[in-house]
């Protein structure tokens, strides 16, 4: 692990985060990274048996399985109340290019 | 007439016998609401409807119509829950505008047994913080002393309890979110098993973290209220099809023989003598009703924060890439492109805690860091359940503080957050395991702030957390004390 962050892998980070960082905040985000990082960087301490399997979830319980069963979902105008742009069918966005 | 004062239980059974009618009890802490809440901000706005449906219930009583189990009982929602109808926000400017067209089904379910919904409390912005401070909506106060914070991230829904603005709430818990609030304002506040109660319409923050539950005066109300949200739900499959206990029947069940197991590493540096006195003394409590108490270690319990750190942040920026300004209400107007949308939108939606935590996430994440941060913390994640199924092997609870120190100052952590994440050093365990916890009343500190303990049981094993918080609360009276307003 790397405790350190420098201001290029801060810019790439908020890149693949689709945040907008103003050039003025890199420095500041990069130092509150590496001070998180840093603290989290005590995991390396840890000693793990080899066999020791990932806990992902916080229940062990596996393939919830339910019957395939119609029932009623959201009405259209109902879920496109809440869009900030639609023709009333679909989502509007800005233009892709 | 004042009912700042009664209990959930209470206000049950006097709508139930008609000593009281469901409008008097909502326009009582309307009116609370109305003094007080100015000051606090636990609320972020209540509910018009809360007046008619009050009314309504009003008349189905006097039908002599059968009434739900929560019938009369004004109830106060994390506006991190979903409410049909009405704004949901999470706290943040991204969904200042949103409002669901699904109750969460908790909602559902409290709504089902004829609960009042009064309003929605304020919260760290999608439940990232310990102080809620980090609201759009501004900061939260602690009714015992309007210079600290009332934790976080549940804090409205803790300060209005304990301000008697309201008998009760719904809060969430991430990594501590309503235990700590609970002990910082000194209310009851349980975290039920991963699991018990659905997600279902619950804004996520990290899905394998977060659990709902309620915060209330006395471990009785929390049993009452957690009766009724709990159970599978076909609509949240990671909620559990477990049987539900009848968690009132064993409320009264003496504590002789009860095995509880004190984590020494709970009372190691960092942990204030004010509260480490306080825990000893309840243990005393508790040794007197006839609990055996050993001592036992979780040796990984040093590393839960660092985990979270790594998992919390990881699943945070995956649950918010929805956040894009295509869905949900808020967007930043006159860009020239999609992906610029996308940027300035997340940019300008959320606060900078929240940005921070994403960008956290999506670095341990990326390509070539994922084993050394996600996979490691999942792992060690593994170490600390298991020493949870060691300890519970001989112990039946695990009892500790529920924070290190009392509630800390409004701003008192602004320049060092890491500070304020430690906060959470004791209750973050839990979640990462997904036992369950609570948090009860015991102490006051000098400086006047109020104390908490908190129990953890086995999974599913709500019943005895409830029991012996019950059993405590008979025998004391910190959850009884309330901040001079």
């Amino acid at each position: 692990m790397s405790d350190s962050i420098d201001r290029e892998t801060v810019e790439q980070v908020a890149r693949l985060a689709c945040i907008d960082l103003p050039a003025s905040r890199v420095d500041e985000t990069a130092k509150q990274l590496a001070e998180i990082l840093e603290y989290v960087g005590q995991l390396e301490q840890v000693s793990l048996p080899d066999d020791v399997e990932p806990f992902f979830g916080a229940t062990e319980s596996v393939n919830a399985i339910r019957k395939d069963e119609l029932s009623p979902s959201v009405a259209r105008p109902d879920i496109l109340s809440n869009a900030p742009d639609s023709d009333g069918e679909f989502y509007q966005v800005p233009p892709v290019f | 007439m004042d009912f700042s004062n009664l209990t959930a239980t209470q206000c049950v059974n006097q709508f139930a016998s008609g000593e009281v009618t469901a409008t008097a009890l909502v326009q009582s802490c309307l009116h609370q609401i109305q003094q007080n809440d100015p000051s606090l901000n636990s609320f972020i706005r209540t509910s018009d409807s809360a007046l008619p449906i009050a009314q309504a219930l009003d008349i189905k009583r006097a039908a002599g119509k059968p009434l739900g189990p929560l019938a009369g009982l004004p109830i106060a929602i994390k506006d991190g829950i979903c409410t049909a109808g009405l704004k949901t926000t999470a706290g943040s400017r991204m969904l200042e505008e949103f409002v669901p067209v699904d109750d969460a089904t908790t909602v559902k379910r409290l709504v089902e047994a004829d609960a009042i919904v009064i309003g929605k409390t304020n919260m760290d912005e999608f439940a990232m913080g310990s102080s809620t401070e980090h609201s759009h909506f501004g900061i939260s106060k602690n009714p015992w002393n309007h210079q600290y914070v009332p934790g976080g991230s549940s804090g409205g829904s803790a300060s209005c309890v304990a301000a008697g603005l309201t008998p009760a709430s719904i809060g969430s818990d991430t990594g501590g979110s309503i235990r700590q609030p609970a002990s910082f304002c000194g209310v009851t506040g349980l975290k039920p098993t991963y699991g018990r109660v659905s997600r279902f319409g619950l804004i996520a923050f990290a899905s394998s973290l977060d659990q709902i539950g309620p915060m209330a005066r006395s471990a009785e109300d929390c049993a009452l209220i957690t009766s009724v949200i709990s159970g599978h739900d076909p609509k949240d499959s990671t909620s559990a099809k477990n049987d539900i206990p009848d968690f009132l029947a064993t409320l009264n069940q003496p504590l002789k023989g009860l095995r509880i197991g004190i984590c020494k590493q709970h009372f190691e540096e960092g942990l204030d003598s004010e509260i480490n006195d306080s825990v000893k003394a309840a243990i005393q409590v508790l040794k007197n009703l006839g609990a055996v108490i050993t001592e036992i270690s979780m040796p990984h319990t040093p590393y839960a924060v660092a985990a979270y750190y790594v998992i919390a942040p990881c699943e945070a920026s995956s649950n918010l890439a929805r956040f894009d300004g295509v869905r949900y209400t808020h967007r930043t107007e006159g860009v020239k492109d999609l992906a610029e949308m996308y940027c300035q939108t997340r940019a300008e939606g959320f606060g900078n805690e929240v940005k921070k935590r994403i960008m956290l996430g999506t670095y341990a994440l990326s390509s070539g860091y994922y084993d050394a941060y996600y996979l490691k913390a999942s792992k060690v994640r593994r170490m600390i359940k298991q020493d949870y199924d060691t300890a519970f092997e001989s112990v039946d609870l695990i009892l500790g503080p529920t924070t290190p120190t009392p509630a800390f100052q409004i701003g008192e952590h602004s320049q060092n957050p890491l500070a304020m994440y430690l906060a959470d050093i004791y209750t973050v365990s839990a979640n990462l395991s997904g036992v369950p916890a609570i948090s009860i009343p015991c102490g006051i500190s000098n400086r006047g702030l109020p104390i908490g303990l908190q129990l953890q049981a086995r999974s599913f094993d709500e019943a005895t957390l409830l029991q012996t918080a019950h059993q405590f609360q008979m025998e004391t009276d910190w959850h009884t004390r309330r901040p001079n307003q």
